[in-house]
């Protein structure tokens, strides 16, 4: 099915005794719609209220006017379907808490928790790290709210792709409004949806007004406007989708809309949107005086309150009394006092559990952490075997000399010897195999094998379902690895380049590592997003950065570079199994690196450093390629200067394994950070400082344990040029390293 | 029933808000949702509307006010329900938060007022802040032992609701007034300055914000004025710079890394003896392990290991005082000291032949007490104190008796000891020692005096010489009675011999007036016949 657009505003909306002959929907139903409108309502009401008070603190985007579309909605879906809010959140949590609350206890319940998340206290649904704009219920499918305009369309096309992927038969019902579909996310996300044919209702409530700017156009001067079209739903002709546009007052069409939509999307596996006409009684927040809209506007629109809308369809149809109604009414507003009430006399969230949840806790056994240092060491070995043995062995060709080396390294070690790029696909395609839910995502990932080739092969072994081809669209890339993570699988994302990431950094930061902070630590993100970085290339400077600092600066999320083909597949093996969301960062020069790896599987612990040489006179801390360089120098400054170098691999820069770091310098005295980064706020002059602050068993600290000034190598503050010769002086080189260092000892 | 319509927070960076249009006046009937006022905030100009239904029965605020959000701005009632002048019952004290602050002496409660600082918090209605009160002249700051209230207790007025201990004593703390008890600020062992709130209570019923709780925790509710805020003459003077040890080192500072510093100390090098590879800027760790290699720079004894030290004694409170007041006696009063032996044998005798009778036991510190307090009769200048250019006499002679107990030491005053016989000295002594021990002693036991009777002859102490006790003009430091041969009408004959040393303060006495006075004390005690009983 193609685009079509169904304007049901100007057909009449069935009548509810109608339905009920039909069996579509009870009077029961009907009648708990009206509840959940006025139990919506007195909490926004209270809510405006209480920030009034300062009671409730923080933001207060209201729903107050929208409540037939958040109810007509949730009512319209099935028990297991997903849904994705917005930044005006409450009606959608509130009518999701009511779909599972299974009694009235539950019910009163959930209005509590909701009540306590807004003030801020440990019973909140999010123990109060999320507030108003990042209320959410994992557990039952309510993936939360979120202060990103559009911000969480991309993480519903996600969890829509994992209900299609599991064969759930549920769907994903994505919330937002029509501020939000002018911005990219709203773009990528649709496109995705439509093109990888997921199982998605895209409800936009469109109230008119983002923020102060009229969508399309408002009688008041001075005014602006933000789209050229009044109806949002003609863009789904920009993604070949069914459309519909419904009266968002109306809770019976709205239901109705979204009931048909949503067994399209599940029949089909085809996105369907649907435009909910309706406005907000408040401003966008209470410092706004709504001098956009004009008292007429806001007039006319309240005489169609939802509230008064079905409430008069029950008087008609006599399916209720006035009385009944006034009952309703009173035990929503009960209700609601009594969630005050309930949140009033919480408690406030113990300080001292300030850095719970940031991540899921993921420990290593010792003996599983000694072992791979053993293993990391046979690895060294063999691996200087083999460049010995390249460089020893006469042969005609190149290739000939390294298949020789290779069989005498198995013959001496039992390991084989492969490079960077053979080592990440072996780790993807074992973890593939042992786990279904892991899923690859990303431009080229499937045909083409990868940028660089670093995907070669697994389209063939596991199919398209599972290696996914997407657009050129990095957020909705990322946005829908969060998306499906948090709705059980373990996808890999990758991005051609880290310095991509900048475009998806609001889907990874404020999605990916926040979410399960934001909501209380009852959500994980189990996923990898696989990239690479550095110079090497001459690709110039938006193809060759070091990001990685602004990604160690992100709460919530783990960073890893490996060097060697070793690491590259212990790491990455590890990265996949981790229940934290890992930024896995290649680098682009060495995925021809060759080296060994054991035959039987391994994974290597993140957070943990690796002592790739030893010495006692000088420290080098480094990771990803500058280990190969720090190598190289450690070795010249050996043979020719006197000079013995230890050389620490980071590994994981986040978390920092700031111990064997400090171990180190303890021996030594003399440290040298290497990164090919730039410095300022850089890994460098991080590892100083946790250096400096570490404590040793004696009470020492790593300041005390310094005999010279630290050093921290690392790019020149340039935006990385194309030409070679400017490219190599831009980062640390083996002959750098080796001169600042005998300027050093 | 009427209530107070208050200025909402109408944005988060809201804290004020300016009136710029009132809708509404007086007998206006009023709705829900109705606007009301235009207010302008730091953002905008905004409607606020109505939060409920009513009549508007007082204005609080006048178009061009600029009130703080949360102040009441309107009061709203039944159609014809009467408000008080001041406003809604509630209203009554809660004045818009632009009242002036409060300018007479508080008394320990006061009805809290809003402040006009920034960032205080006005008070509520009918809340009245209880005060650590000052229990004593010199007393700064109290320690609460104990609690004898909770939250929501009614006390009486003079009702004891906290044990405080001060710098002289434990007293008990009575209630200033009545009320509900709505918050207790402190917690027992927490010290705080004369003057802070420790508590705060209301009527039944009325509502006391946290918010005002809080602030009054924080410090962020205007003290009352007699909490006075240091004036110009008060404020500490600049202090000079005191010179700094390092300043001392006449060599200069030496530059050396930090892993040089910990292996000098490890090695117990001394790092001046240690010389810098030729053209480096700092010395080295192989810098000091060559020094020590040569042997010449290991220090001549080696410090101390520092963390070789015993173990810790905590001080306690009497200690603390002692340990202030006897600084502060050291520093302010120059003193001189005398010294006379003086015959016990007739007191001795005396004492035998009087204590056995019944009745309390007489001891020679009795006797001791009473012939000091005859002396200061006859020489008052003993009693006085310096006050800016005159010296102020006693008008009683309250005489301190040095009294060690398991605590540490106290010297609470005999009163009135000039006109007390050795036996009433006795009696009050032994009820005062009794008292020194159990803890009891009051405020009144520890104000004030002439001098202080120190007695260390029962450690077997010859002579000592005590320090004088702040407040007061000298002590007398007794030592032991002791046999000694003494010349006497040319023959030598075995005696009773005491030493007794004064303290005195030169800025009150000179020496010819205090050499007579231990003189005078000396002769009593020779003859105390004089001043039997």
């Amino acid at each position: 099915m193609a685009y079509s657009l169904d304007d049901r505003r100007k057909k009449p909306t069935p009548k509810i005794g109608d339905l009920i002959k039909k069996g579509v929907v009870t009077e029961a139903m009907a009648l708990d719609w009206l509840r959940t409108i006025h139990e919506i309502r007195f909490f926004e009401d209270k809510v405006y209220d209480l920030l009034g008070q300062n009671i409730i603190k923080g933001a207060s985007h209201l729903y107050a006017g929208q409540e037939a579309v958040a109810t007509g909605a949730v009512a319209a879906i099935e028990m297991g379907d997903v849904i994705g809010s917005t930044h005006r959140g409450h009606g959608h949590c509130g009518a999701m808490g009511n779909k599972y609350a299974t009694d009235a206890e539950a019910r009163q319940m959930h209005w509590n928790r909701m009540m306590a998340e807004l003030m801020g206290k440990e019973t909140g649904y999010c123990s109060g790290r999320g507030g108003s704009m990042h209320i959410a219920d994992v557990k039952i499918g309510n993936l939360g709210s979120t202060g990103i305009v559009g911000g969480n369309i991309p993480a519903a096309v996600g969890a829509a792709l994992a209900e299609k992927h599991k064969k759930t038969g549920k769907i994903a019902v994505s919330f937002f409004g029509d501020g939000s579909t002018n911005t990219g996310s709203f773009h990528e996300s649709m496109n995705m949806a439509s093109v990888l044919k997921v199982p998605l209702v895209a409800v936009i409530e469109n109230n008119l007004y983002g923020m102060s700017v009229p969508f399309c156009a408002s009688p008041v001067e001075g005014a602006g406007c933000a789209s050229n079209i009044e109806h949002i739903a003609e863009r789904a002709t920009a993604y070949g989708v069914p459309a519909m546009i419904v009266d968002g007052q109306d809770v019976v069409a709205v239901f109705l809309a979204v009931k048909e939509a949503a067994a399209h999307a599940r029949k089909n596996n085809e996105m369907v949107m649907v435009e909910a006409k309706t406005y907000r009684w408040y401003g966008h927040s209470r410092s706004d005086p709504r001098v956009y809209r004009t008292k007429e506007e806001e007039k006319e629109w309240r005489s169609r309150d939802p509230i008064i809308v079905l409430s008069d369809k029950l008087l008609e149809e006599g399916l209720a009394t006035r009385e009944q109604l006034a009952v309703i009414a009173q035990q929503a507003q009960d209700a609601i006092e009594k969630a005050t009430q309930f949140g009033l006399d919480s408690a406030w969230p113990d300080v001292a559990d300030l850095a719970r949840d940031v991540y899921v806790t993921e420990t290593y056994a010792d003996n599983v952490v000694e072992a791979e240092k053993t293993a990391a060491a046979n690895a060294m070995k063999a691996t200087a075997a083999f460049e010995a043995a390249v460089d020893t062995i006469t042969a005609k060709t190149k290739k000939e000399k390294v298949e020789l080396a290779k069989a005498q390294v198995k013959e001496a070690f039992g390991m084989d010897v492969i490079a960077i790029k053979d080592a990440i696909i072996a780790a993807q395609a074992e973890e593939m195999r042992k786990d279904p839910s892991v899923i690859i995502e990303g431009e080229d990932v499937g045909l083409y094998g990868g940028a660089y080739s670093a995907t070669k092969g697994l389209l063939e072994e596991f199919g398209a379902d599972r290696v996914i081809d997407t657009a050129i669209s990095e957020a909705a890339i990322v946005g829908a690895a969060v998306g499906a993570a948090i709705r059980g699988l373990r996808p890999i994302a990758e991005l051609m380049y880290v310095d991509f990431i900048t475009i998806s950094m609001d889907q990874l930061m404020h999605n990916g590592a926040f979410n399960r902070y934001m909501f209380g630590g009852h959500a994980k993100v189990p996923m990898v997003i696989r990239t690479e970085g550095g110079v090497g290339r001459c690709i110039a400077a938006h193809h060759s950065k070091s990001l990685e600092p602004w990604l160690v600066n992100v709460p919530g999320l783990y960073v890893v570079m490996p060097s060697t083909p070793y690491d590259a597949k212990g790491l990455l093996k590890a990265a996949i199994r981790s229940d934290n969301p890992v930024v896995y960062i290649e680098h682009k020069a060495t995925y021809g690196q060759m080296g060994a790896v054991p035959t039987e599987e391994y994974i290597i612990p993140l957070g943990v450093a690796d002592v790739k040489r030893t010495g006692k006179d000088v420290t080098i801390v480094t990771y990803s390629r500058q280990v190969m360089f720090a190598l190289a120098a450690a070795k010249e400054l050996a043979d020719k200067h006197g000079i013995d170098v230890e050389v620490v691999d980071l590994r994981t820069i986040k978390p920092l394994d700031i111990k064997t770091v400090a171990d180190s310098v303890r021996k030594t005295g003399r440290l040298v950070t290497i990164a090919e980064s730039f410095n300022m706020c850089g890994m460098g002059p991080e590892i100083v400082r946790r250096l400096i602050e570490y404590v040793y068993e004696d009470g020492r600290t790593g300041f005390d344990y310094l005999d010279a000034p630290p050093v921290n190598m690392a790019a020149a503050d340039v935006p990385p040029p194309m030409s070679e010769p400017l490219e190599n002086a831009s980062i640390p080189m083996t002959d750098t390293i080796v001169a600042r260092i005998r300027q050093m000892v | 029933m009427a209530r107070e319509i208050k200025l909402p927070q109408m944005g988060q960076t809201m804290e004020e808000g300016t009136i710029v249009t009132c809708l509404v006046k007086v007998g206006d009937k009023v709705k829900k949702g109705d606007v009301i006022f235009e207010i302008e905030t730091d953002k905008a100009t905004l409607e606020m509307e109505s939060p409920g239904e009513g009549f508007v029965k007082k204005m609080l605020v006048a178009v061009g006010d600029t009130v703080p959000v949360n102040t009441p701005i309107l009061i709203i009632g039944d159609e014809n329900e009467a408000i008080a002048d001041g406003g809604s019952p509630a209203a009554a004290a809660a004045a818009p938060a632009v009242a002036k602050a409060a300018s007479t002496p508080a008394p320990s409660t006061e009805a809290a007022k809003p402040a006009a600082a920034a960032g205080s918090v006005a008070a509520p209605a009918g809340a009245r802040v209880v005060r650590l009160p000052q229990l004593g002249q010199t007393m700064e700051e109290g320690t609460i032992v104990t609690s004898l209230i909770k939250v929501g207790d009614t006390v009486a007025k003079g009702q004891v609701i906290f044990e405080v201990e001060t710098d002289k004593a434990t007293l008990e703390m009575e209630s200033p007034g009545a009320g509900v008890v709505k918050a207790i600020l402190v917690e027992a062992g927490e010290t705080l300055p004369v003057n802070a709130p420790i508590a705060v209570f209301a009527d039944e019923g009325t509502d006391i914000g946290q918010d005002f709780i809080d602030a009054l925790r924080g410090g962020a509710v205007a003290a009352a004025p007699a909490a006075a805020t240091p004036t110009a003459e008060q404020a500490p003077k600049a202090s000079t710079p005191v010179p700094t040890a390092a300043a001392a080192v006449k060599d200069g500072r030496i530059f050396a890394s930090p892993r040089a510093k910990t292996t000098a100390a490890d090695m117990g090098i001394d790092l001046r003896q240690v010389h810098p590879a030729a053209g480096a800027v700092r010395i080295t760790a192989a810098d000091v392990q060559r020094a020590a290699a040569s042997g010449a720079a290991r220090e001549p004894a080696g410090p101390a290991p520092r963390y070789n030290l015993g173990d810790i004694v905590p001080v306690n409170r009497l200690q603390k005082i002692v340990a202030e007041r006897m600084l502060k006696s050291k520093q302010e009063i120059p003193c001189f000291y005398l010294n006379i032996r003086t015959d016990m044998t007739e007191v001795f005798k005396l004492r035998t032949k009087l204590n056995k009778g019944d009745g309390v036991k007489l001891s020679f510190n009795d006797f001791i007490i009473r012939a000091v307090a005859i002396a200061l009769k006859h020489y008052p200048i003993m009693t006085g104190q310096l006050d800016g250019n005159v010296i102020q006499l006693a008008d009683q002679i309250d005489i301190g008796l040095a009294i060690s107990t398991d605590d540490g030491l106290v010297a609470p005053l005999i009163k009135d000891a000039g006109s007390k016989t050795v036996r009433q000295i006795a009696e009050y002594g032994k009820a005062l020692i009794e008292r020194a021990r159990t803890n009891k002693l009051t405020l009144d036991d520890l104000e004030g005096g002439c001098i202080t009777v120190s007695n260390l002859g029962g450690f077997g102490i010859d002579a000592f010489i005590p320090i004088v006790v702040p407040g007061q003009c000298s002590i007398l430091g007794v030592g032991r009675i002791a046999d000694m041969c003494m010349p006497i009408d040319g023959n030598i004959m075995v005696r009773k011999i005491m030493n007794l040393n004064l303290s005195v303060d030169h800025k009150v006495a000179n020496g010819a007036d205090a050499a007579q006075f231990l003189d005078y004390i000396k002769k009593l005690l020779e003859n105390p016949s004089t001043f039997e009983e």
